[in-house]
């Protein structure tokens, strides 16, 4: 990618196995073959496929531990690199699914797609890629071993401030700027998205939902991003939109991350939407042009208008994030697609440069029993809520009680 | 040195006579002898206010000519006038010289400090090399005053906390005193209370429930004593917890102190000090994580572009209302006709050879597609 200005993460030293597949074309157009003997691995027939030999010396590097998760979609195992038993990566292995009988399901090849092209220390990393017997495809992930985001809001004995939102709230944004910086839209952005490193670096994973954008004559689904973090111009069927839908997904972990319970949880897309219309105001044409032509839109009761929230409004329900925090909270929830900031804007927000300073990724608060974590977030397929350990929360948020 | 005066340290209290004006403590029972640091001659109080009181003046006694000042003189506190001298070099050369343990790198290095520091305080005291001695520590003294002044307060600091300490032990010990008697006061009370509880229900009640209302006596006292046991102990479970929370801030406190002391690493003096790595200061936070944002190096991007392609979005508003954004579309062809200015993989590859560390596979795959060429032709 053109602005990609990092240098890849591969952990991968061993040079000998990536380089063996070369040295053995270049061995066997010399005169003689059999001097080869700086590849050991290589004892195969001369005849195989130059893509098979780079595909045997890639899957030689690895070697896969133990299984740490299993889902319908993939099973992820814990892997090391072979020159190195300290150096760890997760290997997540996407089933032959009986739904794609001509070939690799989509998660799978957007996954890959994005994920080979972006380089970014908030973006998991993707070392390399391999095919291993009955031609199951093989991701070489990087191995982020403190669990998710969502495991720390859930855990009622982890105490976080304003100052471990901000960072985590940076890092997000970051990722998310540099995607869209790269016209990619992640599309699944929520707290079991956003895995955490050893480091404490928050790092978005599962590009399976993702894709480029900005093509003007071509449709896109609105049939993405989880429910409750799914924007309003996606639950009223706009085919074509931009990276504004990341920045509500955003804007609602970050309100999740300040409430440690989801803002706004609808059972289904219509109870959704009007959980959206309650909490942040009715759309109208007024506040947000052309609506009414979308095309599943729902002209609402005009008995029941809510008007659009104010600063006040989100001060009120959020009184952590400070003032100036309510402020980018706002910014990033705005029903109005092309009113809601941009990635860029978000972090050129006076948010980040305010009172309390974020804290750093070291001390940020985390838990160690995440390896298996990862293995469940790894292997559930895109736009999935896996649980349901949050309904009861939920129903607690009473929006009515502010009248 | 200062003159010896065995001679008068054998005679009794009541013969004690002031060498500069010969008055003796039998003619003056409330004579009090003061010492000057200075030169250690004793005199008595009503000497020193009679010739210091106007200013500085020679000392009386004769043949010493050191210039005394009437507010150094003080009470002796040791008999031998040497060890007093001993122990004021000692204590001068102490504050000077008060480095701490943690601040060298060894054990050896602070066992090397220790006999340096006694050698100082011999020369001092037995005027071997003095005039070289003072000028080192004087120099000494100048390069590091910071890190001294930091260590006294240090020292300050701990003298004050132990002194906490000890008080609140002793008043902890107070309350648990207290305690104890209360509660031995207390069961005592209510054992009796029960007593009369039990002989009063006797006396009321049937002769058949004797037995049965004696036994539910004992067992009401049993459960009274054990409630009782269960509170107390929790109370002093939390009073056990705050002792320590207590001491865990006082030490932490100490570390932090330590942290700030020194300034200057290695000095002529001493040697074996820890290197003090000074804390860089905190960067200020970049939201961008290093990058920068709208960073075009072969074109500018303009919000508006003529195109009758383009023209039917302008117009869609159900598009417009879905947040499609044409400066995105924009953004990304010209981002796209311009990839790859200025990339030279060429001296790239050369480079990540020389540095021959990272090797991706995708590379491999590259040097692999290059080499083929040539391999198929020949």
């Amino acid at each position: 990618m053109a602005i990609s200005p990092l240098p890849p993460q591969s952990p991968s030293t061993a040079t000998a196995a990536s380089d063996s597949a070369v040295k053995f074309r270049a061995a066997q157009s010399s005169a003689n073959p059999q001097g080869n003997t700086s590849s050991p691995l290589i004892t195969h027939s001369t005849d195989r496929e130059l893509t098979e030999q780079l595909n045997d010396d890639v899957r030689h590097k690895y070697i896969k531990d133990k299984k740490l998760g299993e889902g319908t979609y993939a099973v992820v195992y814990l892997g090391h690199l072979r020159a190195d038993a300290s150096s760890f990566v997760a290997i997540k292995k996407i089933k032959v699914n009986a739904e794609y009988k001509d070939g690799l399901s989509m998660d799978a090849i957007r996954e890959v797609k994005y994920l080979q092209e972006l380089s970014h220390p908030n973006i998991i990393a993707l070392h390399d890629v391999f095919s291993s017997k009955d031609q199951n495809l093989n991701l070489v992930l990087e191995y982020l071993p403190r669990g998710d985001l969502e495991m720390l809001i859930k855990d009622g004995n982890i105490h976080y401030g304003a100052a471990d939102v901000k960072a985590w709230m940076g890092m997000l944004a970051r990722g998310v700027w540099f995607c869209h910086e790269n016209f990619i839209l992640h599309r699944d952005i929520k707290p079991n998205n956003l895995l955490i490193a050893t480091d404490g670096e928050v790092k978005l994973a599962d590009f399976g939902l993702a894709r480029s954008f900005a093509d003007p004559y071509l449709n896109m689904t609105h049939q993405v991003i989880t429910r409750w973090y799914r924007p309003p111009e996606l639950l009223y069927g706009a085919r074509q939109y931009s990276g504004a839908v990341d920045i509500w997904s955003m804007g609602m972990v970050f309100a999740e991350l300040l409430l440690r319970v989801p803002f706004v949880a609808g059972n289904s897309d219509l109870d959704q939407i009007s959980k959206v219309c309650e909490a942040f105001g009715t759309p109208t044409e007024d506040n947000w042009p052309g609506v009414t032509r979308l095309p599943n839109y729902i002209p609402a009761d005009k008995n029941h208008i809510v008007p659009i929230q104010g600063r006040d409004f989100f001060f009120r329900q959020f009184p952590t994030a400070g003032p100036v925090g309510a402020d980018l909270l706002m910014s990033m929830c705005t029903l109005d697609p092309r009113k809601r900031s941009t990635a860029r804007q978000v972090l050129q927000h006076t948010w980040w440069f305010t009172e309390p300073r974020p804290t750093n990724k070291e001390d940020l608060p985390k838990k160690s029993d995440g390896i298996q974590k990862m293995g469940n977030d790894l292997t559930r397929r895109g736009g999935d809520i896996d649980d349901n350990t949050f309904k009861n929360a939920a129903r607690q948020l009473d929006f009515n009680a502010k009248h | 040195m200062p003159p010896s005066r065995e001679s008068m340290q054998n005679r009794g209290d009541e013969d004690e006579v002031c060498p500069v004006c010969k008055s003796s403590r039998y003619l003056n029972p409330d004579m009090q002898f003061l010492i000057n640091p200075e030169c250690y001659h004793k005199m008595c109080e009503s000497c020193v206010d009679r010739i210091f009181s106007s200013g500085p003046a020679n000392c009386p006694v004769a043949g010493c000519h050191k210039t005394l000042r009437k507010n150094r003189f003080r009470k002796q506190t040791f008999e031998d006038i040497n060890v007093e001298r001993e122990v004021d070099i000692r204590r001068r050369v102490m504050q000077i010289l008060n480095r701490r343990e943690e601040e060298f790198d060894s054990k050896r290095a602070w066992d090397d400090f220790l006999e340096q520091r006694e050698e100082i305080i011999a020369n001092l005291v037995h005027g071997t090399d003095v005039a070289k001695t003072e000028a080192d520590l004087q120099k000494y003294a100048q390069e590091n005053m910071r890190s001294i002044r930091a260590n006294q307060a240090l020292e300050a600091q701990e003298a004050s906390s132990f002194q906490a300490r000890q008080t609140e032990e002793q008043e902890l010990a107070r309350l648990r005193r207290e305690a104890v008697r209360q509660e031995y006061e207390n069961e005592r009370r209510e054992l009796l209370a029960g007593r009369e509880d039990v002989l009063s229900r006797l006396a009321a009640g049937r002769p058949g429930d004797a037995a049965t209302i004696a036994r539910e006596g004992q067992k009401v006292l049993l459960k009274k004593s054990s409630a009782r046991r269960s509170e107390e102990d929790r109370i002093r479970q939390k009073q056990a917890a705050l002792r320590n929370s207590d001491a865990r801030k006082a030490g932490q406190a100490g570390i932090t102190a330590a942290d700030k002391a020194g300034d200057a690493g290695d000095t002529g003096l001493i040697k074996g000090l820890k290197r003090i790595k000074t804390p860089e200061p905190e960067k200020p936070y970049d939201p961008f994580g290093g990058m920068v944002p709208d960073k075009r190096d072969y074109y500018t991007l303009r919000d508006f572009y003529p195109s009758s392609y383009l023209d039917p979005i302008r117009q869609d508003t159900r598009m417009q209302a879905g947040g499609y954004d044409l400066r995105e579309y924009y953004s990304r062809t010209l981002l796209e006709a311009f990839a790859g200015l200025g990339c030279f993989i060429d001296e790239e590859v050369s480079e990540r050879e020389a540095a021959n560390t990272n090797t991706v596979a995708t590379e491999g795959a590259a040097i692999a597609a290059a080499s083929t060429g040539p391999a198929g032709s020949a």
